[in-house]
């Protein structure tokens, strides 16, 4: 049995004494409510040591109307005293219990109209409402119909009669330690050692009070942390950028040919900024227009300076690894990035306008397209994913071009990402001699993964109960 | 990206093997399958590869990759003796003609389909939208050659496909569905582009429509293939895309002359490529009789010519082959990605994190020490929601989106305390206090710097609170600031200061403003700061776009 509390102790001592009483009465002995003493007591009761009796007693207040019919007799009554043989209607009508004792006996069936007279019905009585006027009982249908007429009120009483059972006489008779409980320690107590006569409070160790919410990193942040710390681990260096970007070097750096689809308004958030071409760009121009010194053929047609000249908000994180290449083009290079990036598409749960996207990139002389799927099989491990698989893809910019896939438990197969080897009409105009691995991913589709996430909107406009309960340690398996 | 319908007993009878051995490896030479129905598939192919935009492409390349019939793929063309003339009118306004005559069509309701399906597939991959090339497809035996590519009078009237009346070019652009479509691609132009026949009867009004006098049917047994455009590469791609789908089909294809050529050929491309260059690149060990037969595999043909040299001849359709390493690609795919050996490079470097994400990732830690909870809001907003509930004027270096999605998103941020009020309004409903905290990239014109920010409503919060957090956080960052009265209307006059760093403005925190929590649906009274972190000493967080 958990420790009694002080007022438990209090109860069960005034109860020793008087084993049985009424809740009142223990409040006066108690100094407190009967409402407290009652609390106490079912804790008591809980516990086996106490029975809590509730009597409800019912009660009959007369009601102003009704203290002057106690007195006077009901309006009925009084005029059936009035009524003799040939009395009529008219002798009636002045008498001041007519308007309701007429009513009230026509309504029993003690009189009847015959014509002007009024006759009593034999044996005309009027006692048993008078009866129960004077001694209300709440059996009886007679009081009923008082309290209907609101001759009477009707109160209910409660009433708690608390007794000691024989475990609590014994526990009693054991002896209780009655003395005053501390709350808080105080500065004084602590200092002066008032302490060591202190009774301390005890506590319900079971009962959770008031929850606290530490201040924490969003958990999508936290999976950021996780792969940067990872690219870290594998010796990447880290790359930060600008999220507003040149077509140059968001697009044309990167052979992606001005007439792509994806460089259209309705794929691409364009800006009015323009800003001017960097120093050396007619190579790309040549790249582009006839595959300048490599084997490449180029585009055709006619690159033009303005459309590379418009600004844009990044579409990827390449427009930074490739800038960064441009302005390091000795080997090794290996580099990351992490950062948002802008696709104009329609917002709905599994599309965003806005999303973070992580790219690497190795560069150095003598690396393979299998050293790039070494790379990505290492880092998909290391997060967790411990089945990964190839299979040829597509991009503007690299050849030969990858997906990568992971296998998750239940879900299946699932695209993570792209990539490839940068082509050598991206290389060659930036004067970078070596292949370039480059491979990127959606951070948000793990996220959503690993988070159990139906709509991606909900990491940036989170419900911050979500962030509350989402724990800082969350137990990953396969991955997610 | 274009997905194509594979109707089974067609693709079965092209590829001479069962649906099953072609499924489980169509995926390997480059394509996601999307479904599988009782009849066909549908399968999503790469924009690069416009030649497996059909039934009878993708069985050419699967013989291949399994194994059925490699090497090149030969296509006889022999003269049609027909010919076109071109108008040099057209010079600035379509210029570019191909044209060939395919005949022995058989169609049936599913190869008509599948014809119609490639030309709309090559509209939109080769032809960007038809502006770059256009394909009209004509029942040949209805005209008579030959044939005149002229710049017509807008007035010109003929009956456009699938309408019973004649109408003017101009109205066809007006009032017929493709016409509106497709209006923007020709409509400045004074004269219009116009094919027809010895007859003067007309084909088609490129890129927008044929007439109805040449409409392909169940019927049709001999075709006229016309393909305009702006890029004469584009032009060539398309012609030999369709020409040799419709050879695979049982087809024969004749050329036509156009300005005294004879047009198409449909002769393989030839390079010659290095097998140590491919080995380097891949990671695999080749010689060039291996490379070759490979390359054989993916229908190119292929032949070793020394230890190191492989000559290539690149099939007409394969309009992706711009660069050796395109072929490398298809080297590696033939291969299998599967059996490349995936080790890391043994390249050694060291792992060096950006110094601007390392004081963001400080700047966490204080704020979480103080009880801060991260969310990390979207960069795109409104003006409505960064100035105007703000009651702060517009910042001189907000950057619009020319086309934004919706009135939502129209700019991007340039503050990030707006954001987390915006925050607060969602959560109206969560238990109070609540301390969020945001840090991230916001943009001054073309220039994006980190900034960190931090919000407190309850009952309570106050400017001493606001006081206290900033300079926490500010402090364990070793920013050494100091701090005047400021004027930012987003705070109670009195109640409100800006940061100074080095003489300069480098954040503000104060008690926010009746007014602006009003504005924000709020209905407790909130302590915020927000700071640059350009302030943090060293931080290099500044990144030029250019």
């Amino acid at each position: 049995m958990a420790e009694l509390t002080q007022n438990e102790k209090r109860l069960l001592a005034d109860l020793e004494k008087e084993k049985t009483a009424d809740a009142t009465h223990l409040a006066d002995l108690l100094e407190a409510t009967p409402e407290a003493v009652v609390q106490w007591a079912h804790l008591a009761q809980d516990r086996g040591l106490v029975t809590v009796e509730r009597i409800v007693a019912k009660e009959f207040v007369y009601t102003d109307e009704g203290k002057v019919y106690l007195q006077k007799g009901l309006p009925e009554t009084q005029l059936l005293q009035d009524i003799l043989p040939g009395t009529t209607l008219v002798d009636l009508q002045n008498h001041e219990a007519f308007r309701i004792g007429f009513g009230q006996l026509r309504k029993k069936g003690l009189v009847k109209v015959e014509g002007t007279s009024i006759l009593k019905a034999t044996g005309a009585s009027t006692e048993a409402y008078e009866l129960a006027l004077k001694n209300p009982s709440a059996t009886d249908t007679a009081t009923t119909e008082i309290v209907k007429r609101g001759l009477l009120q009707e109160t209910e009483t409660v009433r708690y009669i608390i007794s000691i059972t024989t475990e609590g006489l014994a526990y009693a008779q054991a002896g209780l330690d009655l003395r005053g409980e501390t709350g808080t320690l105080t500065h004084e107590q602590i200092l002066t050692g008032e302490w060591k006569n202190l009774h301390l409070r005890r506590y319900d160790v079971t009962k959770l009070p008031k929850k606290a919410y530490p201040g924490k990193v969003h958990p999508y942040q936290r999976i950021i942390a996780e792969m940067r710390e990872i690219l870290l681990e594998m010796g990447f260096e880290e790359l930060y950028g600008g999220i507003v970007q040149q077509s140059f070097w968001n697009f044309d750096a990167l052979f992606q040919p001005q007439d792509h689809p994806a460089r259209e308004m309705q794929d691409t958030f364009y800006l009015r900024e323009n800003l001017p071409l960097p120093e050396g760009y007619e190579k790309v121009k040549a790249m582009h227009e006839s595959g300048g010194e490599t084997s490449s053929t180029g585009w055709g047609g006619v690159w033009k300076e303005e459309k590379a000249e418009q600004c844009v908000l990044r579409t990827h994180t390449t427009s930074v690894s490739i800038q960064h290449l441009a302005k390091n083009p000795t080997p090794p290079v290996k580099a990351f990035c992490v950062g948002r990036v802008y696709r104009r598409e329609t917002i709905d749960p599994t599309h965003l306008a806005e999303f973070e996207q992580l790219e690497g990139i190795v560069m150095d002389e003598g690396v393979t397209f299998g050293n790039l799927l070494g790379i990505l099989r290492e880092f998909y491990h290391r997060m967790g994913f411990l089945s990964v698989r190839f299979k040829p893809s597509y991009y503007p910019y690299t050849e030969p071009s990858l997906d990568a896939e992971v296998y998750v438990e239940g879900l299946g197969w699932i695209e993570m990402g792209g990539a490839g080897v940068f082509r050598e009409e991206v290389t060659a105009p930036l004067g970078i001699n070596y292949p370039v691995l480059a491979w990127g991913l959606g951070v948000s589709r793990i996220a959503m993964l690993r988070l159990g996430l139906k709509d991606l909107r909900y990491l940036h406009q989170s419900d911050i109960a979500f962030l509350r309960e989402t724990p800082v340690l969350r137990h990953t398996k396969g991955g997610v | 990206m274009a997905v194509i319908t594979l109707p089974y007993k067609y693709l079965e009878r092209l590829t001479r093997t069962d649906r099953k051995t072609i499924l489980d490896k169509v995926a390997l030479i480059g394509s996601d399958v999307e479904r599988i129905e009782e009849d066909h598939a549908d399968v999503e192919f790469f924009p690069d590869r416009p030649d497996l935009f059909s039934p009878e492409g993708v069985a050419r390349a699967m013989r291949g990759y399994l194994g059925i019939e490699t090497g090149l793929p030969s296509y006889p063309v022999k003269p049609s003796g027909i010919s076109f003339t071109v108008d040099p009118k057209l010079a600035d306004i379509r210029p570019v003609l191909g044209a060939a005559v395919i005949r022995g069509v058989e169609f049936d309701d599913e190869s008509i389909q599948s014809i119609m399906s490639l030309q709309e597939s090559l509209h939109w991959a080769v032809g960007r939208g038809r502006s770059k090339v256009a394909i009209g497809i004509h029942d040949l035996d209805t005209v008579k050659p030959p044939f005149h590519y002229v710049a017509s009078p807008r007035s010109r009237k003929f009956v456009p496909l699938d309408y019973a009346k004649e109408m003017t070019m101009d109205e066809i652009l007006e009032k017929h569905p493709k016409g509106r479509d497709y209006a923007k691609i020709v409509k400045d132009f004074p004269l219009f582009p116009l094919i027809v026949d010895d007859d003067d009867h007309v084909l088609s009004f490129p890129p927008i429509i044929n007439g109805e006098r040449t409409r392909v049917t169940i019927d049709t047994e001999n075709i006229l293939l016309d393909t305009t455009g702006t890029d004469r590469r584009a032009v060539g791609v398309a012609v030999n895309i369709i020409c040799t789908a419709m050879a695979e089909a049982g087809a024969k294809i004749e050329s036509v002359e156009i300005d005294g050529m004879q047009t198409p050929t449909l002769a393989p491309v030839e390079r010659t490529v290095s097998v140590a260059e491919c080995s380097r690149l891949l990671g695999v060990e080749l010689t060039a009789s291996s490379m070759a037969s490979l390359l054989q595999k993916m229908r190119f043909g292929a032949e070793p010519v020394g230890a190191d040299t492989v000559k290539v001849q690149v099939p007409c359709y394969r309009a992706d082959i711009m660069h050796d390493w395109d072929l490398f690609e298809d080297v590696a795919i033939a291969y299998g990605y599967d059996r490349i050996q995936d080790l890391p490079p043994e390249t050694f470097t060291v792992g060096k994190p950006h110094p601007v994400q390392v004081y963001a990732a400080l700047a966490r830690e204080a704020f979480c020490g103080l009880g801060y909870l991260e969310v990390m809001p979207f960069t795109l907003t409104n003006e409505d929601v960064l100035y105007r509930k703000m009651q702060r004027p517009e910042h001189p270096g907000v950057l619009r989106v020319m086309h934004p999605i919706s009135i939502e998103n129209t700019v991007v941020r340039t503050d990030l305390l707006p954001l987390l009020l915006e925050f607060l309004t969602l959560n109206r409903h969560r238990e109070l206090p609540q301390r969020l905290f945001t840090v991230g990239d916001v943009v001054d014109s073309c220039l994006t710097y980190q900034q960190a920010a931090g919000v407190s409503i309850h009952r309570d919060a106050d400017f001493s609170e606001a006081y206290a957090s900033a300079d926490a956080v500010l402090h364990e960052l070793s920013i050494d600031y100091s701090v005047k009265e400021s004027a930012d209307q987003a705070f109670i006059e009195g109640r409100r200061a800006d940061i100074i760093v080095a003489g300069k403005k480098a954040g503000v925190f104060g008690e926010i403003h009746p007014a602006v929590l009003n504005a924000f649906d709020l209905e407790h009274s909130v302590a915020a700061f927000e700071i640059d972190l350009r302030s943090v000493w060293g931080s290099a967080g500044t990144q030029d776009s250019s």
